[in-house]
């Protein structure tokens, strides 16, 4: 349903992007901003609840916000609504989406053989921008993560198991984070599909483009050797 | 460690120490709130300052479950690292996910018991060969048990398997009960009436003294059958997560996995 999703994503904590975590000392109140007028200090307020924002970049945007024209602060406003009230989670790849199935998954030119796990909706993203990935996408919304309490149960993995029973998919490509948690979501997954004959890879681990040997970790080094190619 | 700037006030701003990454997350943009049991200050809550942007000279080495040397910089809430180098990765056991899932439980109580400003190296020690212990065997849980034993003893809430904690005689071979807030064994003379206390069968009494005389390094290969490993593992759970005051969250998944 509308309206639901970061809802639901509010309460189930996780994704360190879509976390919503109210400031210590539980943000700024009104009462912090004696001198700003009510509805200025409430926008004040409000504007502090997001995350990186703090109390003086509050004020900063706030004051900016007055200084708009009135269509381009409703037409701020309107996008606020308009995301709240149509934003639901593609019945397939459960991205954030206006209407389910979304554009990818109801794109017939895509490969419907591959499927490429990602974390959260802000990886299929930047996956796009690469323009070197045509197949489909699936979106965990967050990792395992055992020391904040975040099991498999908290992930759309039972959405994502279906997917792969059909027979239409072959290859399942996961690009978690090269994190701990990132690997752990992966070693989980491949456990879980060891007995299918889905063919399951991750994305090459090593050496990032501009990076240094000099400073790159033995782990980082190890894998980059052991995902060698010839040139 | 040698402090490398001394502030006037006798206290480095900036020193370096070995460090145990327990665990790390989000920070703004791109920085990292980590988490360390350090050798000589404790436990540190410290900022890594761009450390999640790929190019970062910290990438990769602040991850959790990786010994590593730090230069810090003393902050006035929150140390900041300037400097990291690996100096053990635990690359085996960060490649079984039973294995990383029971590392990050040490790291758990690791954060949970160690404090900051105070330096434990028996604590910092524990951690690291409970790692190493563990990478060696990832199906045996004779790691875990060693450890929760060990980190009880350190930080002074061992709990007591020779004498009974009411009389203080000495426990006879009986059927006697355990006690996770009195500290120990009890014996059947002391069991109260009025309260249910989990039985301690001698074969596990036997096996937590065991645990309790070797080091890491020699730990038996024993083969404790379900019964007896699920008594040991109560016994231990419940008393450090009584003495924690916490529930233990990486326990879901470790117990899912053990499941499964």
């Amino acid at each position: 349903m509308p309206g639901n999703v970061i809802e639901e994503l509010k309460a189930r904590n996780i994704g360190p992007r879509f976390c919503y975590r109210p400031p210590p000392g539980g943000g700024m109140t009104l009462d912090h901003i004696p001198a700003a007028a009510p509805s200025l200090a409430r926008l004040i307020q409000e504007l502090n609840k997001l995350p990186g924002i703090g109390p003086k970049s509050a004020q900063r945007l706030a004051y900016h916000m007055i200084r708009l024209s009135n269509d381009e602060a409703l037409a701020l406003a309107d996008a606020i609504t308009a995301v709240k009230q149509n934003i639901v989670f593609c019945d397939l790849c459960q991205n954030l989406t206006d209407s389910s199935p979304c554009s990818i998954c109801s794109n017939a030119q895509r490969n419907r053989t591959q499927i490429c796990v990602v974390e959260d909706p802000l990886d299929v993203l930047a996956l796009e921008r690469t323009h070197c990935y045509l197949g489909l996408y699936h979106v965990l919304h967050g990792v395992i993560s055992p020391l904040n309490g975040i099991g498999p149960e908290q992930l759309k993995l039972k959405e994502l198991f279906p997917r792969l029973s059909g027979g239409e998919v072959t290859e399942l490509i996961i690009a978690t984070n090269p994190t701990l948690e990132g690997e752990a979501t992966a070693m989980y997954l491949s456990r879980h599909l060891v007995h299918t004959n889905l063919k399951v890879t991750h994305l090459a681990r090593g050496l990032p483009v501009g990076g240094s040997l000099e400073y790159s970790d033995e782990l980082t080094l190890s894998r980059a050797f052991q995902g060698r190619q010839e040139v | 460690m040698a402090p490398l700037l001394d502030s006037g006030h006798g206290r480095a701003r900036t020193y370096r120490d070995e460090a145990l990454t327990l665990k790390n997350m989000p920070l703004g943009e791109a920085d990292l709130l980590v988490t360390v049991y350090t050798r000589d200050s404790g436990k540190v809550r410290a900022v890594a300052k761009g450390a999640r942007r790929s190019n970062s000279k910290l990438v990769g080495h602040l991850e959790p479950l990786t010994l590593t040397r730090l230069a810090l910089s003393r902050g006035r809430n929150l140390d900041v690292v300037n400097q990291a180098q690996v100096l053990r990765s635990f690359a085996s056991l960060k490649g079984d996910l039973t294995a990383v899932t029971k590392g990050l439980y040490v790291a758990e109580l690791v954060d949970g018991f160690g404090l900051e400003s105070q330096a434990n190296e028996f604590l910092f020690r524990l951690g690291l060969d409970t790692l190493e212990a563990i990478s060696r065997d990832p199906a045996s849980d004779l790691p875990l048990y060693f450890f929760q034993l060990r980190l009880l003893a350190t930080t002074g809430f061992m709990v007591e398997l020779y004498q009974c904690v009411e009389c203080r005689q000495p426990l006879k071979p009986d059927r006697h009960r355990f006690s996770s807030n009195g500290g120990g064994a009890l014996c059947t003379d002391c069991i109260p009436n009025d309260v249910q206390l989990r039985p301690l069968s001698l074969r596990a009494l036997k096996v937590l003294r065991l645990l309790h005389r070797r080091s890491i390094h020699e730990l038996p290969k024993l083969k404790l059958s379900v019964p007896l490993d699920q008594e040991i593992k109560s016994i231990l759970g419940t008393t450090v997560e009584y003495w924690l005051d916490k529930e233990i969250r990486t326990n879901s998944f470790l117990d899912h996995l053990q499941r499964s």
